[in-house]
Parts: C-alpha cells; structure tokens; sequence
C-alpha cells in the first residue's frame, strides 16, 4: 500500500527557514528531576497553522508552558530550541524564552476568566502590553488609538467604550478576545494558543478559532493550536503533531486522518470522537485507561492500549530517527509512517 | 419509539426563576415555561449551551429543585398532589446520573457500600449478602471489577467514577435515568467509553433516559428525540436526527454549524 510506504515528503518550500525548530526537546520537573516530556522534535514554518493534539496528562501543556519560560516547576532538560533563526540558550533557558514571549512569541492561555486582571479597566490592560512592546514614546492619545483600533480587529463591539469597562463586564468569548488583543499586542510572529476555547460554549468557540485563523491569513502570523479536539484541529490547522503520555508519537496531515493509514493512537483517538459524519458504529473507544506524562516505561506508552501492540512495542524507545521531518510515525511496527 | 398513552415526564409550561434576594427587581428566568413529554423507553435529548437552561430541567425532572409554574406530571400524576408513599416511591423510580463523578460520589464509604446504599431503602426484601452481590453484579455489569469493590472513590479514575455513579444509579432499577453531561468531564478516549456503555445500557435495560448535553453528534447518535433550548426556552423538538440534520429554527442552525 502507498499510504503506508510513503516516505515523509516535505510539503513547504525546502528554501524558506523553519520559524520555530525544536529537537530531541525533554521537560522534566525541577523537584526530584523526573523527565515528563522527552523526544519532541518539530518545526513550525512562518504563517503556519499547527496543531498540538493530546489528552489530559498527555504533557501537552507542560511542555508548551515550559518551551515558553512561563513554567517555574520544570526546565528543558534536553535538545535545543531555535525560533526565528536562532538558538535559545540552554543556559538560563526560561528567561530568554520569556524575552521572546513579550516580543515575538503572543500567548492565549486557557482560562478566560483568570488570566485577565479583574481590578484593571481592559483598556487599560491592553495599552500596558502595547508599551510593554512598543516603549513609551507612543504617547497616552496613540497608544490608546492602538488599542481601540486592535479591539476593534478582534472583535469586541463598540471598542471605544469597551476600553472603560472591566473583565467581569465580559463573557467568556468577549475575554478571551481581550487575552487575544493583549497577545497581539506585539506583532507577534508566532501565537501559541493552549485550549483556547475550552471554556466556551460551541458557537463563541468556533468564532474565537475563525478569528485567530483570520488574523494568521491576514497578517502571515504563525500559530500553535493546542487542543485535546482532535476534531477541531483537523477540520482547523494543517499539520498535527499527536502527544500521549509525555511523548511525541506522529506530525500527521491534518487531511490524513480518517483517509488514510496515519499512527495507531493518532487512529485510535479520532475513532472515540462523535463527528457530523459518523455513525455509533463508527465510534470505538479505547480499552484501558490514559497513561500520564512521566509514566516510567523505556518503551512506547501507547503500546500498554494499542491493538497493534507487540512485545517488543513496550521496551524499545520509540525511533524518531526522522527528526524535523514534516510528518513522520515513531510507531516502531512502522505503523502510519 | 411508540407513544404509550401515558408518558412517563409531562412538564406543562413549566418555569422557574432565580430572583435576586433582597430586590427582586433582576428576575433572570432559568426556565419560561417550557413543554417537555417523556414517553415510556424513549431516549430523549435535551440539547443547549451553558446557560440555556438544560440542567434546571434535569433538577426539575428529579425533583431536585422545585420550579415556580406549571405543571409536573410523572407517569399521569401531578407531582404537587404526591402522596408520601408516592414521594417515596419516586425516588427509587427516577435516579440522575451527574456530570462530575468526583463530587458525585461519598469520598468516605467504599463503592460497594455506595451502590448498597440505595438498595436498603429500596429494596428491603434483600438482606445484606444480596443486596453486596447485587451491588458486585452490578459494578461488574459496567465495567468493574467486584474486587475492586472495597476501595474508596479517590483510587478511580474519572471514568471508572463514572462507571460507579451510573451502577448505582441503576441498582434501583429506575424506570427514568436522568444523565446531567455525564460525559463532559471525562477524556475523549473515555467518553467514547462511556458512551459505548450507555448504548449498551439502552439495549439491555428497558430504560427512560433523559439525557442532558451540549454535545450535539452524542445526541444525534443516541437519542430518539431532542429538545434544543437557548435561554430558558424550548426553542426547536422532535425526531434527533431530523432537528439535527434539518433545523427549521435559526438558533438550532447557527448551534450545528458552530459545531466540529
């Protein structure tokens, strides 16, 4: 079969330099040092849109909060981070990445309703991001304009009186377009999005996902999406990378789930979501239970659940001889490759 | 699904509101009287955002909360003119299923004495030994394993929680199952699960199920009719995958093409 002996051919022009580059990247808890995350090897091209699919207790998060500097409990604690044509040192990693997360890195963390400052006017919230950004010498009057002219790009009804009003005078979807504002903010070239909808209901979330697809159209911006929506993702964002168990297991063609051969978790966890198209018999779940980041096995962690499963799955590590290739399988039994 | 003559749930412009305490002058209606029939063995869903109103019909349904017009029949009577005998009665009849199993279930007593629990009251022609082998049988018919039954709600997870409240909820045998997002809170490759033991439950189990969701491909695969509220109000009902394929209302239609 051709869709299973396909080598990973890259899709983007070889030419133009990938924005963010990570490899053989592992996080690991600060206390009593135990790796969480290891073997993540990916890049993201500009004005991509990728996606980050993974249960809860999968890593995905940790490992993206601690990419970005923003997680005081766990370092990087292997492989090497480049975005934007260079290297973050591993020396004093988390401050440097956090340099890049105010200039030219935006990020929209999960929960609406905490990460805004309830005692703080949102104009007001977003004007500090833009001197943050910016420097001062922009003046009150313009600053403010900026504001105003980037609510309105985000959506937010009547921005010149919204920029006088507080968070709590907002719903769910209105906040997380403030957040979105804030990220911005800064002419970021990159946005990473961690659940950004998750809190929402169905009609304000597919908004809120048009919205940042829109502004990544329009203005070349680069985004992550991270999601346990594998749905969304596939129907949103081009390539998936798919975590389990604090490991990276396949970077799949969005278009390739559910058309083709693609990695047995990858599979598997399309096969558990009700979509629009499929019938109950359709819809097979996956014996056991998730197995969380940091699990101790040398093997794949997918393999204690997987129906492909043979011996040798739960001790050899998983090959990820492929590195940065735009799609690959770690599935040792060549699975999806 | 047949129509008996007597349906099971009959709400009659049924509302309720949560007035603010000390000036009511904010009356915020949780419910504006809304028609909701139940028929015997049907699987109906009660489809709406956060905020729509879904929930206060499960508590309303479960005599859970109480609602401030209109009218509740349960199986022909109303439930106001309840004799205490018939109180009784109801409560082994109708049994909910809620959405967060961690807080659903007594931290402190083993899962075999929760599923026992109910069955003292209900059941009073078992003595201890069958009510503790009815509870195992139970727990093994929805996946766990009655060795397991002597452990304490804290070493499950989610979905195993899950799995206990939906055993205890049947150990009754109810005649209505009120499930309130009994998958929400639960991972994808769990809700799948889940989901594929409630269709098994459907099957087996001469079941009323009044399932509650936000998820409109669970109610389409699921259910045999569908109620779709927005703010307190029954907005579009009928045939599951006729609404939900064919919208005639327009909420019904921006909500399915929001929908991944």
């Amino acid at each position: 079969m051709t869709e299973t002996l396909s080598p990973a051919v890259p899709s983007t022009a070889q030419s133009e330099a990938p924005l963010l580059e990570i490899r053989d990247a592992a996080v690991a808890l600060k206390s009593g040092n135990r790796t969480m995350v290891s073997g993540v090897s990916l890049s993201v091209m500009p004005r991509e849109v990728f996606g980050i699919v993974g249960e809860s207790g999968s890593g995905k998060t940790l490992l993206t909060r601690t990419l970005l500097g923003l997680q005081d409990d766990a370092y990087v604690a292997a492989g090497s981070v480049r975005f934007d044509g260079r290297d973050i040192p591993s020396q004093g990693y988390a401050a440097s990445a956090r340099k890049l997360l105010g200039h030219s890195i935006g990020f929209v963390p999960q929960d609406p309703f905490s990460s805004l400052n309830p005692s703080m006017k949102i104009g007001k919230q977003i004007t500090e991001a833009i001197h943050l950004a910016k420097g001062w010498p922009m003046g009150a009057e313009k600053t403010r304009e900026a504001a105003i002219r980037l609510m309105g790009e985000v959506g937010i009804p009547e921005p010149a009186l919204a920029f006088d009003q507080y968070p709590d005078q907002f719903s769910g979807g209105m906040r997380q377009r403030i957040v979105f504002a804030i990220a911005l903010s800064q002419d970021p070239k990159l946005l990473v999005a961690d659940e950004p909808t998750t809190a929402l209901d169905a009609i304000t979330q597919r908004r809120v996902i048009e919205l940042i697809l829109d502004r990544s159209r329009s203005h070349g911006l680069a985004v992550i999406l991270i999601s346990h929506n594998l749905e969304l993702l596939r129907q949103s964002v081009g390539r998936i990378a798919v975590l389990y168990g604090g490991q990276l297991h396949t970077i799949v063609d969005a278009g390739d789930i559910g058309t083709r051969v693609v990695h047995p978790y990858a599979e598997a966890l399309f096969a558990c979501i009700p979509t629009r198209e499929k019938e109950l018999a359709d819809i097979r779940s996956i014996p056991g239970e998730p197995v969380g980041a940091g699990f101790g096995l040398t093997g794949c962690a997918f393999s204690t659940r997987c129906a492909h499963a043979e011996p040798i799955c739960r001790t050899a590590p998983l090959p990820l001889n492929e590195r940065l290739a735009p799609r690959f399988s770690a599935c040792i039994l060549g699975r999806g490759a | 699904m047949a129509e008996t003559p007597l349906p099971m749930v009959e709400l009659q412009g049924v509302s309720k509101s949560f007035a603010r305490r000390l000036f009511i002058q904010n009356r915020s209606f949780a419910l504006r009287g809304i028609d909701i029939t139940i028929g015997r063995g049907e699987v109906v869903g009660i489809l709406g955002e956060s905020g729509s109103g879904k929930s206060t019909v499960a508590n309303i349904v479960t005599c859970l909360t109480g609602y401030d017009g209109g009218t509740y029949r349960f199986k022909g009577r109303d439930i106001a003119t309840f004799t205490r005998r018939e109180r009784f009665a109801f409560k082994s009849d109708v049994q909910i299923v809620f959405q967060d199993p961690y807080g659903s279930l007594n931290p402190r007593a083993t899962v075999r004495a929760s599923v026992m629990e109910s069955l003292l009251l209900h059941r009073r022609d078992l003595d201890k030994a069958g009510r503790m082998e009815r509870a195992d049988l139970l727990l093994e018919e929805v996946g766990i394993p009655a060795s397991a039954g002597d452990r304490f709600p804290h070493e499950f997870s989610g979905g195993q929680r899950q799995r206990i409240a939906i055993a205890r909820a049947i150990a009754v045998e109810p005649e209505l199952l009120v499930c309130d997002e009994p998958l929400s809170s639960l991972d994808v490759s769990i809700q799948a699960q889940i989901l594929e033991l409630f269709v098994r439950m459907i099957r087996e189990r001469a079941l009323t199920i009044v399932f509650i969701s936000h998820d409109v491909n669970v109610v389409r695969l699921i259910c045999d009719r569908v109620y779709v509220m927005n703010q307190g109000a029954v907005v579009e009902s009928g045939p599951a995958r006729d609404v939900l394929s064919n919208p005639k209302n327009e909420y019904t239609a921006r909500l399915l093409d929001a929908v991944y």
